[in-house]
């Protein structure tokens, strides 16, 4: 096993950069995700650090070799695809035996370790069979015992899930992160579910339009979003950003809406909105720090409830304010009827505040 | 080729009455069979006539006394006409053979990078490849023939297959990288991965899942080669040299009125692409469908 | 981590302009050795004729291959030919010739894939039976036809006499208003199997959700296939005609063989002037004029072949 480390990695295509300086250090025996929505520079990233694509420019560590321009074959990396990428005319055994086979090892130990393989990832039975005639999830596991087979450096993963039905991924996602803790394999995993991310990464790298906007450890990543990107990026159902202008009422800075309701700050809060470069600041909230009340309370601002979702633990409710739609969750034993007058009321201590123009978030100091 | 949906949503015309357009559609096919198949039938039978019976008004339907004098006379290496028939015959097949096999050697690279690679100038190579498909042989002729005679190839095999190469290059081109975009690229990835160098990747991995491709384009290569014609009658005038389509038509020009022979030649000539197209018809018909009907 | 390149700064100077173009060549080097053998081959094969065949356009040639003798005549072979009736009589057989075969072949092989479309008892051998024709050689059709039309024993003209619609058998190839059309049925008889194949392959990709969302819409038939199909078969349909109007432009081999271009000319195109000026009245340079002009009317041709195939070719490959 072993740490990967990019440095100010750049890919363009013609005059359309693909990965913008990116860099980031994957300890050894990290879990890293690289989240994001689709065109991000994730993939991109993930086949520079295979050798798949020639970087631009910016180096690559795996272990302590500098591998910009070594050979896929030569990085000590396994690589699991999306789509499996089992060779179809190749029986199971044989899709394993492949990339020992490319090693030159001797026959025996080649067969000890596909069957090995093959017992830890509990498919002895399959080995005879053409990856057509295996299901999707059998096929996933192929993929991954063929990785697996080889001992590499690091584990890259390109969207293993995202060909899975629902139920299966979930089954999937905990062998995988079974396989990442019994293993300690440094693996980086590229997905655009950032469920996924959240849920087996120790770390979490989101990306946006070729750049990294933040890395870091999932809970840090949810509770502390750098900026607007990555506050509605992660969690779900995504939190509510509602744009607001500072003001001054009483000598003390509040929000006020173009609707006309005013939102009175706690004395943090006020500090990170007089940081502001602009009067325009954005209200994140997440669904669950949102308080519904069914009759007017202090601190707590009119709105009228537009579609009601029971979930069976949870019911959201959904609401606009200031033109955004506001996400909340309530009790299910809580009724609440759609286009039914309702009042909201913020945790202050929970909300998160965001410049309007440059989208970052606001820090007190 | 029919798929489940298909077949699904013909029970459900079905239960409509049936319709006029199906039935225009049969006698449509009736009167395309009878196109197709009657001068085939009326070869044949020819084939079997003496060439008295041949040449009477109103025709024998049928033959009044079947003879396979015609055949006898184009197998029998004792006989001159035999000879020359089975000759011909061999260099036909000599000729579409080599061919066949530097086609498939040729093209099968250059269809792969014309498929995966985006070297600068791919583009531009691959249309100019697929604009010889533009130019009818005689263009070439007169250049080629004093080309051929000046490296001296006039009257051998090697200016036959050295033009046909070129022939069959941009099809078997156009046709093979239509089966390598639909490898999907991650299985090389995945063997580049696993240790292979992309040479190997393309050995052990690309080549056997094309298979398919090359068999169709390899009888597209050999069936072109043995029914051409323009070149070989212009670059050979040797009579132990000529392939089929030339020897045939040298041949029954000295003896016009040999109906049935020429019929039966024709059909013996017909016999090896037929039998070869039956039998692989299913990659023949493929190759055309996902090398030029890609969606 | 302080590892540290000079390469990566290396690399970046010499990204612009020439430089840039020329690396990119260079780290490309090993891509070119696929299509290497290709290029080379068409090279000779291609490139120097054609060239050759300019050359020799504006030249004066003596009979026989002794082209030493040839003199520079400018644009004299050029002039000469658009200047001759036959020229103008060739081209507007070549025009029927190629406009009546792609046509007719295509729209008779657009109707048989429709008609077999539908699965029925005995398809897949009725589609192999109507595909033999393309696949035996145009020499073979040729003379089978030949022997069809013959002018004393030919099975049509005797069938004609035994309906009473004839008199005597009809002299279909030696005939000056019959020769091209006759010849035009044997070139569609040879032609519309690779139509019919083509359609049938686009046919497939036509998807079945949108002729059943059609059907529940209340479309008919018709509708189904004016408002779906054929919008669907656009691009398959194009490549077909244009294919099959190169190939006709480009036909020798039928024309050749049952007629050699007579009588009077009646069944001569392009292809077989050519051919006959050249090898039969030995006039190489006329001959390559003829062949420039060819080429150019090619050209534009082959514009629209490669449009439409690049349409066609929407895939970028990766790598």
């Amino acid at each position: 096993m072993a740490h990967v480390v990019l440095k100010d990695l750049v890919k363009t295509y013609g005059s359309f950069k693909a990965v913008n300086n990116v860099s980031l250090t994957v300890n050894d025996g990290e879990f890293v995700a690289l989240v994001g929505p689709s065109g991000c520079g994730k993939t991109t990233t993930l086949n520079l650090v295979a050798g798949l694509t020639p970087i631009t420019s910016g180096d690559i560590v795996i272990g302590e070799r500098l591998v910009n321009d070594l050979d896929p074959k030569d990085r000590d990396i396994a690589m699991v695809f999306q789509n499996y990428a089992l060779y179809p005319q190749k029986s199971v055994y044989k899709n394993l035996a492949f990339p020992l086979q490319m090693r030159k090892l001797p026959r025996d130990e080649i067969d000890r370790k596909v069957k090995e393989a093959a017992r830890v990832l509990d498919m002895t039975h399959l080995l005879e069979r053409k990856p057509r005639e295996l299901s999707g999830g059998q096929q996933q596991r192929v993929a991954l015992g063929r990785a697996l087979v080889r001992d590499p450096a690091v584990f890259l993963m390109d969207e293993p899930l995202s060909n899975l039905d629902a139920k299966l991924r979930v089954q999937m996602r905990s062998e995988i992160k079974r396989f990442h803790q019994d293993l300690k394999a440094t693996i980086i995993y590229v997905t655009h579910d950032q469920l996924e991310a959240v849920t087996m990464a120790d770390k979490m790298a989101v990306m946006n339009g070729g750049y990294l906007q933040q890395y870091d450890s999932p809970a840090q990543v949810f509770a502390h979003p750098v900026n607007m990107f990555v506050a509605s990026f992660i969690g779900s159902p995504a939190m509510s950003l509602i744009p607001l202008e500072a003001s001054t009422a009483n000598g003390n800075t509040v929000l006020t809406s173009a609707e006309g309701w005013i939102l009175e700050l706690s004395q943090l809060n006020a500090r990170k909105v007089q940081r502001a470069t602009t009067k325009k600041v954005v209200l994140g909230a997440r669904h669950s720090t949102i308080k519904l009340h069914k009759s007017a309370a202090p601190g707590a601002i009119p709105a009228k409830a537009y579609t009601v979702e029971p979930t069976g633990d949870v019911t959201f409710v959904q609401a606009f304010l200031s033109g955004a739609i506001v996400n909340i969750s309530v009790s299910p034993n809580i009724a609440v009827a759609p286009d039914e007058q309702i009042w909201l009321e913020f945790d202050q201590e929970r909300t998160h505040l965001f410049d309007g123009e440059t989208e970052m978030a606001l820090k007190a100091d | 080729m029919s798929t489940i949906a298909e077949t699904a949503s013909r029970g459900q015309t079905r239960r409509r009455s049936v319709d006029g357009w199906q039935w225009a559609g049969r006698v449509f096919l009736l009167f395309m069979l009878l196109y197709t198949a009657l001068p085939m039938i009326w070869m044949l039978i020819t084939s079997i006539k003496s060439g008295f019976a041949a040449t009477q008004f109103p025709p024998q339907w049928w033959p009044d006394e079947p003879t396979l004098a015609s055949y006898q006379k184009l197998l029998d290496p004792q006989n001159s006409v035999g000879q020359d028939f089975l000759r011909f015959f061999w260099n036909s097949l000599f000729v579409s053979t080599v061919t066949t096999i530097l086609s498939v050697i040729v093209a099968v690279p250059a269809a792969y990078a014309f498929s995966r690679f985006s070297f600068p100038g791919r583009n531009f190579l691959f249309f100019a490849v697929l604009l010889r498909n533009m130019f009818p042989a005689v263009i070439f002729l007169v250049p080629l023939f004093i080309l051929m005679r000046a490296i001296g190839l006039v009257n051998t095999h090697g200016s036959l297959v050295l033009t046909y190469l070129t022939f069959g290059l941009p099809l078997a081109i156009w046709l093979l990288k239509g089966f390598y975009d639909n490898i999907p690229v991650q299985l090389e990835q995945a063997a580049r991965i696993d240790g292979a160098t992309r040479f190997q990747a393309f050995i052990l991995i690309v080549m056997p899942l094309s298979t398919p491709g090359i068999i169709a384009t390899a009888i597209y290569s050999f069936i072109g080669a043995w029914n051409e014609y323009i070149y070989a009658y212009t670059f050979l005038s040797k009579n132990d040299q000529l392939t089929l389509p030339v020897g045939i038509q040298r041949f029954f020009s000295e003896n016009t009125t040999d109906f049935p022979g020429l019929m039966a030649a024709s059909f013996m000539m017909s016999v090896p692409v037929v039998v070869l197209f039956l039998v692989l018809q299913r990659y023949f018909v493929r190759a055309l469908t996902e090398g030029a009907v890609k969606h | 981590m302080t590892i540290v390149t000079g390469k990566a700064e290396a690399r970046r100077r010499l990204q612009p302009g020439w430089s840039g173009a020329l690396r990119k060549i260079w780290e490309h080097r090993a891509d070119y050795a696929y299509v290497l053998p290709a290029i080379v081959v068409m090279l000779i094969v291609i490139a120097y004729p054609i060239y050759y065949t300019v050359e020799l356009s504006f030249f004066k040639t003596p009979p026989g291959l002794q082209l030493r003798d040839k003199s520079f005549i400018g644009f004299d072979n050029y002039t000469a030919i658009l200047t001759s009736a036959v020229f103008w009589k060739v081209t507007w057989n070549t025009l029927i010739w190629t406009l009546g075969s792609t046509f007719i072949a295509f729209v008779l092989g657009f109707a048989t894939a429709l008609a077999l479309h539908r699965d029925f008892i005995g398809r897949g051998v009725l589609r192999a039976i109507l595909i033999i024709p393309w696949v035996i050689s145009a020499v073979a059709a040729s003379y089978i036809w030949k022997w069809i039309y013959h002018s004393d024993f030919g099975i049509i003209g005797a069938v004609l006499v035994g309906l009473g619609l004839a008199d005597r058998p009809p002299n279909f190839i030696d005939n000056v208003s019959t020769v091209l059309p006759s010849l035009i049925v044997v070139n569609i008889w040879r032609e519309f199997p690779f139509a019919m194949i083509m359609m049938m392959a686009g046919l497939q990709t036509v998807p079945d959700q949108l002729l059943r969302a059609a059907r529940v819409d209340g479309a008919s038939a018709w509708q189904r296939f004016w408002h779906v199909t054929f919008p669907h078969l656009r691009n398959v349909s194009v490549v077909t005609i244009l294919l099959l109007a190169v190939a006709n432009f480009n036909s020798f081999i039928i024309p050749w063989i049952m007629t050699g271009g007579g009588p009077s000319n009646a069944s001569h195109i392009w292809i077989t002037h050519i051919y006959e000026l050249a090898f039969g009245r030995q006039r190489w340079g006329v001959a390559s004029a003829y062949s420039v002009l060819l080429f150019l009317m090619l050209m534009t041709l082959g514009y629209f072949y490669v449009r439409a195939l690049s349409g066609n070719d929407r895939k970028e490959g990766s790598a």
